[in-house]
């Protein structure tokens, strides 16, 4: 394992606090009913098929060409994307451009601390970003150029894969990359016969667990749909279950991804809007300046 | 992947095949290509497993070792896949070429392997445990890596053996194990929880499994779905730089779970046979 | 833009990736910014939709970015460069522009030597017809096996714009292929381009 020696590194062996302080539940239905009240509510007050507040933002950053910031709950993705350039070292023509995707926890973005150096989950997260983006970018308007897109997971309270892939897509529309569709994504938890939409970190760490009944199903499922396209880009699927309701659950997933999708298109139209109004206000300021000048040559 | 040249003509060719269920080497659409499976091919691994599908060519090595588990997991113990794609496949995999196949399919296996118990491989809770090293060499790739690849690491984990740990000796509050002295007592693995992958590849508006290399060249996406021996689904994921309607998922998914529930039971029949020809069968290794 | 088109302000109607604009048919063509699947034309970028009126019946639709939209050089474009070094062979030069909007990172192009002018190819040296610092107005050819843009100056309107003397002063053009210092009029060889006078005057 490489090691960065220009930073401070922490004693090779030590353990997060939280294994010893926030003792797990004894039993499996102590913890779930700590996850899921009686009343049928999550711990959050939402009921198994909502969604949480998602709030979201365009140009946050001023070197980037386009960037994103999205929240939804407690997780917080930022994302920035860049114009085409050249790729480095490569020697062969490609007819489509590339599209480069990073996915980057922060190092306090979880309960345990993640290294900087980019590890396999990491690795993995951004194929699956880059996947779930490319069929929606216009790639061959860029041949033999790549466009980078760089997602930073701020803060990660479940779902960071999806709130990335729907932060980098509307980075990439707010660079002007041309796209066949915005991109938005959702992740269902499934746990037994509870299945948690948009589920948080403590919901996902009990949907990767066996549940001991029938019932075995669990497991998450992320899926990124182009809404406009009719088509999925990402189906990513951890844990066990039937494939039946897996397919169950990617139709259900779809639907949802679409009330999101208009959410990320009313986002946008806001920004033109406010860039045009701004653009015109700018020209008609420009205009009144022009004939003040002449006004004032003539006397 | 190995660069192929393929002209228009041919893909077109490849299309209608697909469309009219009889492909290019007269297979029907969910058809594999015919395998040579051998396991226990290398003297230094614990176990290891060589696979042939036509052009494919996988050689797999396990290796076993002593490990602290996770923290956060103290009874189970861990798995780790390494995948290298070696330059005799393709020039293209030299240096660092190979390194995002590899990583893809890595960590595609990771992720399968959820459904692993890995309890199993737990010594002394919290303390040590086993952990597994699949090492995974792709010496030849003629399409469909993630089936042969998936194939291979499962034919290798029945053929594991891991050493008998016959007692403990607790020394300065470090435990010390004592391994059978014996080399031939030990214990094989469970691996009836190991998951396959089946990739459905897209080509026209059909599914088709076991693509050849030409036939991922003339498709942009793919599902790959990893099924257990009973035919629930481990993980799935899509693949490529295309997209899928849910029309399309929703067969890719139930024609890999059937097409997965089979070969898991032929693979299952295979392994059977070739351990009743008993250790004294005669190796073929890489003469044939 | 030719004279013979012109735009038609829609009132503001914002557009969205993915977003669908109208059916395409013979009144409607799918133009810059937007793309064209099973009959209907929809955006690709997130900006303003203009109709641009052609002279015949029809508007070709587009839609144009409120942020400014990448560009990349496509072999036929018009590309201001700067050169940066040059050798025997060829000139490495910097695309700046393309047509009339300025890059926000330059790109690499080379001018070979075979390219920099129409006639006597085989007589072409570099350092006769391009210095390092001079502005040169180039076509981008079409791309082959090689990473970086191929140019080419091989027509009279293309060639040298504004280079300097050793001095730093900007040398005025006198023929086709000489250029002179205004201050101690020595002349200097480049492949100048005729710039055509109205866009002088717009300068």
């Amino acid at each position: 394992m490489p090691v960065d020696s220009r930073r401070l590194q922490g004693p090779e062996t030590t353990f997060s606090y939280h294994l010893y302080v926030n003792k797990q539940p004894q039993t499996h239905s102590q913890w779930v009913k700590q996850v899921l009240k009686s009343n049928g509510k999550r711990s959050d007050g939402r009921k198994l098929d909502d969604i949480r507040k998602i709030f979201l933002k365009t140009s946050v950053m001023s070197q980037a060409k386009g960037s994103a910031y999205i929240e939804v709950g407690n997780t917080k993705v930022i994302c920035s994307a860049f114009d085409p350039r050249e790729i480095p070292n490569n020697n062969k023509f490609s007819l489509n451009g590339e599209l480069f995707c990073e996915f980057k926890f922060a190092n306090f973005s979880q309960k345990k601390r993640r290294g900087f150096i980019r590890d396999a989950e990491e690795k993995d997260l951004s194929v699956c970003l880059k996947r779930a983006l490319e069929p929606a970018v216009c790639r061959h308007e860029f041949p033999n150029f790549q466009v980078d897109v760089y997602a930073l997971v701020l803060e990660d309270d479940g779902s960071a894969l999806a709130a990335a892939i729907t932060c980098a897509s509307l980075a990439l529309a707010d660079a002007s990359i041309p796209m066949y569709d915005l991109v938005t994504a959702l992740t269902l938890g499934v746990h037994g016969d509870h299945k948690f939409l948009d589920p948080t970190s403590e919901e996902e760490r009990l949907c990767c667990h066996e549940p001991p009944g029938q019932n075995k199903n669990h497991g998450l499922i992320v899926l990124a749909y182009a809404t406009e396209l009719q088509q999925v880009t990402q189906l990513k699927q951890i844990g066990v279950m039937d494939s039946e309701f897996l397919i169950e659950a990617s139709n259900s997933l779809s639907s949802h991804c679409s009330q999101t999708h208009k959410l990320s298109q009313q986002c946008l139209a806001q920004v033109v809007l406010k860039t045009t109004k701004e653009k015109k206000r700018l020209l008609e300021l420009g205009e009144t300046f022009k004939k003040m000048d002449v006004g004032s040559q003539k006397d | 992947m190995a660069s192929l040249m393929l002209g228009e003509g041919e893909k077109m060719l490849i299309l209608h095949g697909v469309e009219d269920d009889m492909r290019n080497d007269g297979r029907t659409r969910r058809k594999y290509r015919p395998m040579e499976l051998e396991t226990n091919v290398v003297s230094h691994a614990n176990g290891s497993a060589r696979l042939r599908l036509a052009n494919t060519d996988i050689l797999v090595g396990i290796k076993t070792e002593i490990d602290c588990p996770f923290p956060e997991t103290p009874n189970l113990g861990k798995i780790e896949f390494f995948v290298d794609c070696s330059a005799n496949a393709t020039p293209a995999f030299e240096g660092r070429g190979g390194e995002d196949l590899a990583m893809e399919i890595s960590n595609s296996l990771a992720c399968a392997y959820n459904s692993f118990p890995l309890d199993q491989l737990c010594i002394t809770k919290g303390e040590q445990c086993w952990k597994l090293y699949a090492d995974i060499l792709i010496l030849e790739c003629g399409g469909n890596l993630y089936d042969a690849v998936s194939i291979a690491v499962k034919a290798a984990l029945s053929s594991t053996e891991v050493p008998k740990v016959v007692g403990t000796v607790l020394d300065g509050g470090t435990v010390d194990l004592v391994l059978s002295d014996d080399p031939f007592d030990c214990q094989k693995l469970d691996v009836r929880r190991a998951p396959l992958l089946v990739t459905l590849c897209k080509i026209g508006d059909f599914c088709v499994v076991d693509p050849t290399a030409e036939e991922e060249m003339c498709s942009v996406a793919s599902m790959v779905v990893s099924v257990l021996e009973n035919g629930t689904v481990s993980s799935s994921f899509k693949c490529g730089a295309g997209s899928l309607h849910s029309e399309t998922v929703k067969e890719a998914l139930k024609i890999g779970k059937e097409v997965g529930q089979s070969l898991n039971q032929e693979l299952e029949e295979i392994l059977l046979e070739e351990q009743n020809l008993g250790p004294k069968r005669e190796l073929f290794g890489f003469l044939k | 833009m030719p004279p013979d088109t012109q735009i038609k302000e829609t009132e503001d109607i914002i557009c969205v990736p993915g977003l669908r604009i109208c059916a395409a048919d013979n009144k409607h063509v799918a133009g810059k910014g937007t793309y064209e699947r099973q009959g209907y034309i929809y955006s690709t970028l997130a900006g303003i939709l203009h109709l641009v009126q052609q002279k015949e019946e029809g508007f070709v639709v587009e839609v144009h970015s409120s942020n400014e939209q990448s560009v990349v050089p496509v072999p036929g474009n018009i590309v201001t460069a700067k050169v940066m070094t040059i050798n025997l062979r060829m000139a490495i030069c910097q695309i700046r522009c393309i047509g009339d909007t300025v890059l926000s990172q330059p790109y690499r192009g080379i001018l070979r030597r075979e390219d920099i002018r129409a006639t006597e190819k085989d007589k072409v040296e570099v350092y006769n017809s391009v210095r390092p610092g001079d502005i040169i107005l180039a076509r981008v050819l079409p791309v082959n096996e090689v990473q970086s843009y191929q140019l080419s100056t091989a027509e009279n309107e293309l060639g040298v714009v504004i280079a300097h003397t050793s001095a730093g002063v900007p040398m005025v053009p006198i023929s086709w292929d000489q250029m002179q210092c205004p201050k101690t009029y020595v002349k200097e060889n480049r492949k100048v381009a005729k710039i055509v006078p109205e866009d002088i005057a717009v300068d």
